[in-house]
């Protein structure tokens, strides 16, 4: 698959643009899921993909080949996330309705309907957690979903984001530290 | 005894805690129980489903990208591109181009500066000598139109024509054969009808008003003094040139 992505690569250079579809094609689902798992919803993630892919191919001279071009998109992908995430305004976006209480720091889900507890439950740890995941920084956020969720190394982290690995590190430990404390009422009441 | 911090615990989490770390938590009960309370946070922290997207979500994406992106050009071969003796055959061509070119240089330099000498010891009898003809073609000028304008019946003014033809008619010779002998056809025949009009008015010991007057319409003065005039003014175009008109060789 890389020698392949390397000669497409090639082949686009050489003026055939249609080659990059394949490319796009091989790698939009895995973008699309780090973006998403950053962004936080489907309608940010799908800009961050087309993003990502464009802005790899304005820069595909630059691409060096000793990468794959998969790690390549999606180390674009991450940043445009990043950026993104960053952005004034962005977070608001994706509120569903929940509500936070600053002086209990409990989470208060709107329900539908008469579901049962544990459907409920379920839903109050993963609006809780979402809600302790947005007060992060958009540096912590990114570094903390690329080493938990997408386990990911603390060197890719590092590249990535274009800090030192120990950063990187500091960047995780802060994520793990804000969403302990954020989500330790819920693991009160569970 | 010292604890296991949390970023010690976080490392042990993700699988890259030390040695020694590691010995700790096995044998504190302390730090283990910490250990287990930190482990159930995190694992708690469960990734968000992501929604699914079907195997045409490629498609999706290429086709909403596709009108953005301009075609590259097709790359021309860079330097980096040449094999190694490619770029040794250019090295080389260059060289011996810059050799030559400063060998050619040095040669021309010595030949220029060695060619006046040359001209100068081997033909010293031969020198060129160049008479400008500027002043020549115009007192002929000023000649014939006194000629074509000339009264019949003033005797003194008759005397001076005459004067001025016999002291151009010598200088005109000079300058008709050479110009024969620079390969100058327009201007040596100029000069021969020029000389005959010099020699009618000359040779004349009496000249007289019908005289001129044959003159001017048998020998069509008018015409050769616009041939004079093409030729002065034609001069400043040919100086360089071997028919150059400004001045010939005797």
């Amino acid at each position: 698959m890389q020698g392949n992505d390397h000669s497409i690569v090639r082949a686009v250079l050489a003026g055939d643009k249609e080659a990059y579809g394949t490319l796009v094609r091989a790698h939009s689902a895995a973008v699309f899921r780090v973006a998403f798992r950053i962004a936080g919803n489907e309608a940010d993630a799908e800009e961050i993909v087309q993003e990502a892919f464009l802005r790899a191919y304005q820069r595909l001279e630059k691409f060096e080949q000793r990468s794959t071009f998969g790690t390549w998109v999606y180390r674009i992908a991450v940043n445009c996330a990043l950026n993104r995430v960053g952005q004034p305004g962005i977070e608001a976006d994706y509120r569903h309705g929940e509500e936070s209480d600053p002086e209990t720091k409990t989470v208060q889900v709107a329900t539908q309907d008469a579901d049962p507890e544990r459907v409920l439950l379920g839903r109050e740890v993963s609006a809780a957690q979402e809600m302790a995941m947005q007060r992060l920084t958009a540096t912590e956020k990114c570094a903390f979903v690329l080493r938990h969720l997408e386990e990911r190394s603390m060197g890719e982290i590092a590249e990535v984001l274009g800090v030192a690995p120990n950063a990187a590190k500091q960047a995780v430990f802060r994520a793990v530290q804000k969403l302990r404390r954020e989500l330790a009422p819920l693991r009160g009441n569970a | 005894m010292k604890h296991l911090s949390e970023e010690e615990q976080l490392d042990i989490y993700y699988e890259e805690g030390s040695e020694a770390a590691k010995a700790h938590l096995k044998g504190c009960r302390e730090c283990y129980a910490e250990y287990a309370k930190f482990k159930r946070s995190l694992d708690a922290i469960k990734p968000e489903d992501v929604p699914q997207r079907g195997p045409e979500y490629g498609d999706y994406v290429w086709q909403a990208l596709r009108p953005q992106l301009i075609p590259y050009e097709k790359k021309t071969v860079g330097w980096r591109g040449w094999s190694w003796w490619k770029t040794a055959t250019a090295a080389t061509a260059c060289l011996a181009l810059m050799t030559a070119a400063f060998i050619g240089g040095r040669y021309w330099e010595q030949r220029k500066t060695n060619q006046p000498e040359v001209a100068g010891n081997v033909q010293p009898q031969q020198r060129v000598v160049v008479v400008v003809l500027t002043d020549h073609l115009d007192r002929t000028e000023r000649l014939l139109v006194q000629l074509n304008h000339a009264d019949p019946g003033d005797r003194a003014e008759n005397v001076q024509l005459q004067s001025e033809a016999r002291e151009l008619l010598a200088s005109n010779r000079l300058y008709r054969v050479s110009a024969s002998k620079e390969g100058d056809p327009a201007l040596a025949g100029a000069l021969d009808r020029l000389e005959r009009v010099l020699v009618e008015i000359a040779n004349d010991q009496h000249l007289t008003a019908a005289d001129l007057d044959r003159v001017r319409k048998d020998m069509n003065t008018s015409g050769i003094l616009f041939e004079v005039r093409v030729l002065l003014a034609r001069k400043p175009n040919q100086e360089s040139g071997p028919t150059s008109a400004k001045g010939v060789s005797i």
